[in-house]
């Protein structure tokens, strides 16, 4: 089984390009598409109505969406061990996290129109394909420019051009999919830590495993409740949450919180 | 036959079209198009009549594996996967109708800048080259210290010509209706073959698809016709060409207050109306 995930902000044409990508790839394997959202999407239904796939509706409502995202992957893959391919589009709303997976295939879908490529987080430099949407909007020289500036923050990553309307691109995304690694019985590991906030991912693990994430976040709130959560600074960490988090990577001393309780 | 390795893209001379199949799954009506070095060649036809596949196709050198099915050679053999894969060896430069500039910075700013991002040496002649290409393309004169954001329609295509022209490596150049943009188009044309590109042209307008060396003629998603021009249509194409120049010559001519006073309704031969 490979999975996919393909990342990018609201409107760079993430949905637009895997109707493409889906529509070269499904005749030779069974694929499963997970649409992850905050709120509300049809997507799902339109994919699977139109390309004749599988398709899943994952809404994080209130959680972090790409903490929702890693907390759902495990159970998507146990769900779905039938699938040669799980394409899953993320929620795409934060730089900072963007859920890529080491043992699997990270996409970014960019629009050339977004902004200096140097702006972005993980999400841009942690992919292994990064795909320049709407180019068809500005000129040959600065798409030109535009690579080059995404090779500086990502020298690894291929970058290829595509066009949600026409479907450029697609096949090359398609051919990358085919030659990309399988899962296997590995465990899978986030390429990017997430930030600090309420699970046990936020408090910085990495293993995507409910009973991992649980003990993690367990050992966190036990922190949690010796510490004001004053977010006063004076452990030498921005915030409580990111002590908490180095005091259990073992990268700080819980006594470096002046104010803990004894 | 050997799978061809490109290792510089300026070694293409020549692409070979095979024919595939059309939307009703017939065998398109061709043997096989060939398109050599500094060819410009015309593709015709109706909206939805399958012209972005076969653009796609020539991008992505189908071989039997896209929609179509169909099949095309590079300087007559299979090109290897690194040159249909590899995107830094992209084969197909565009500029169309619907392109902008984006970025807030001088002209001279934003071609040092391109220069840069293709890994070439900086040099303040080429950039001088670029902006005297894209005057002669364009009417209204450009200077180096205009911003980017501020260029008109037909100064933005002017420059973005001159640019692909000089600075883009891709060996074919897809022009997607410039039409309407207020350049002298024969003058564009010649820029790009004049530095070895193959031009595509996807078009409705008249001078351009006459003057082209042949014409593809697209229907129901494939290669209906393919019309070599003959030459009273290039005779015809430097006709419509000339009062089409002649045309954006009064349109300066009345930007800069200018009376106009006469039209003349035969072209006169050798002598350009730019020059004056």
């Amino acid at each position: 089984m490979k999975l996919i995930i393909f990342a990018g902000t609201p409107g760079s044409g993430k949905t637009s390009i895997i109707k493409y990508v889906i529509d070269e790839l499904r005749n030779k394997f069974k694929i499963c598409f997970v649409k992850f959202d905050c709120l509300k999407t049809a997507d799902d239904e339109y994919i699977s109505k139109k390309y004749k796939v599988k398709s899943i509706k994952k809404l994080a409502q209130d959680l972090c969406p790409d903490h929702f995202t890693a907390l759902e992957i495990p159970k998507i893959i146990k769900e779905n061990q039938d699938k040669d391919i799980i394409i899953l589009e993320t929620a795409g709303l934060c730089l900072r996290c963007s859920p890529y997976v080491k043992e699997g295939l990270g996409i970014n879908v960019i629009d050339v129109a977004a902004g200096s490529p140097e702006r972005y987080g993980p999400i841009l430099t942690q992919a292994d394909i990064v795909a320049v949407s709407k180019g068809d909007l500005i000129s040959q020289a600065e798409r030109e420019i535009f690579r080059a500036n995404i090779l500086k923050v990502n020298s690894k990553a291929k970058v290829i051009e595509v066009n949600g309307l026409t479907g450029e691109g697609a096949l090359d995304i398609a051919e990358y999919i085919k030659s990309s690694s399988e899962l296997g019985n590995k465990k899978l590991t986030l390429k990017q830590p997430m930030p600090s906030a309420v699970c046990g991912y936020c408090y910085g693990n990495k293993i995507l495993d409910e009973e991992s994430s649980r003990k993690r976040f367990l050992a966190g709130k036990e922190i949690k409740n010796l510490i004001p959560n004053l977010n006063c600074g004076k452990c030498g960490f921005k915030s409580c949450n990111e002590f908490i988090r180095a005091v259990l990577d073992k990268r700080a001393k819980k006594e470096q919180c002046p104010f803990i309780k004894k | 036959m050997k799978n061809y390795k490109v290792n510089n893209l300026k070694e293409i001379k020549k692409i070979t079209i095979f024919p595939g199949l059309n939307k009703l799954g017939q065998k398109e009506k061709f043997e096989k198009i060939e398109i050599n070095k500094g060819e410009v060649v015309a593709i015709v036809g109706l909206t939805g009549a399958g012209k972005s596949q076969l653009l796609y196709d020539i991008e992505k050198l189908a071989q039997k594996d896209t929609k179509s099915k169909r099949k095309v050679l590079v300087n007559d053999k299979i090109p290897n996967r690194e040159l249909r894969f590899n995107p830094e060896k992209k084969l197909i430069a565009s500029l169309s109708q619907g392109m902008n500039f984006l970025t807030d910075i001088s002209v001279k700013d934003f071609l040092k800048l391109h220069i840069q991002a293709r890994g070439k040496k900086f040099k303040i002649q080429i950039i001088k080259e670029i902006i005297n290409e894209a005057n002669e393309i364009s009417g209204e004169p450009i200077s180096p210290e205009m911003n980017l954001l501020n260029l008109s329609g037909g100064q933005s295509r002017a420059l973005m010509v001159a640019d692909i022209a000089n600075i883009s490596i891709s060996p074919i150049i897809l022009i997607d209706e410039i039409e309407n943009a207020g350049i002298y188009k024969e003058k564009a044309i010649e820029a790009l073959i004049k530095e070895g590109k193959i031009v595509l042209i996807v078009t409705h307008d008249p001078s351009l698809a006459l003057n082209a060396t042949k014409r593809l003629i697209i229907k129901n998603g494939g290669v209906d016709k393919v019309l070599e021009t003959t030459l009273k249509e290039k005779g015809i194409a430097s006709y419509l060409s000339w009062i089409e120049d002649y045309n954006l010559d009064i349109r300066e001519k009345i930007r800069k207050g200018e009376r106009i006073n006469e039209v003349y309704l035969f072209c006169e031969p050798i002598k350009s109306k730019r020059e004056s």
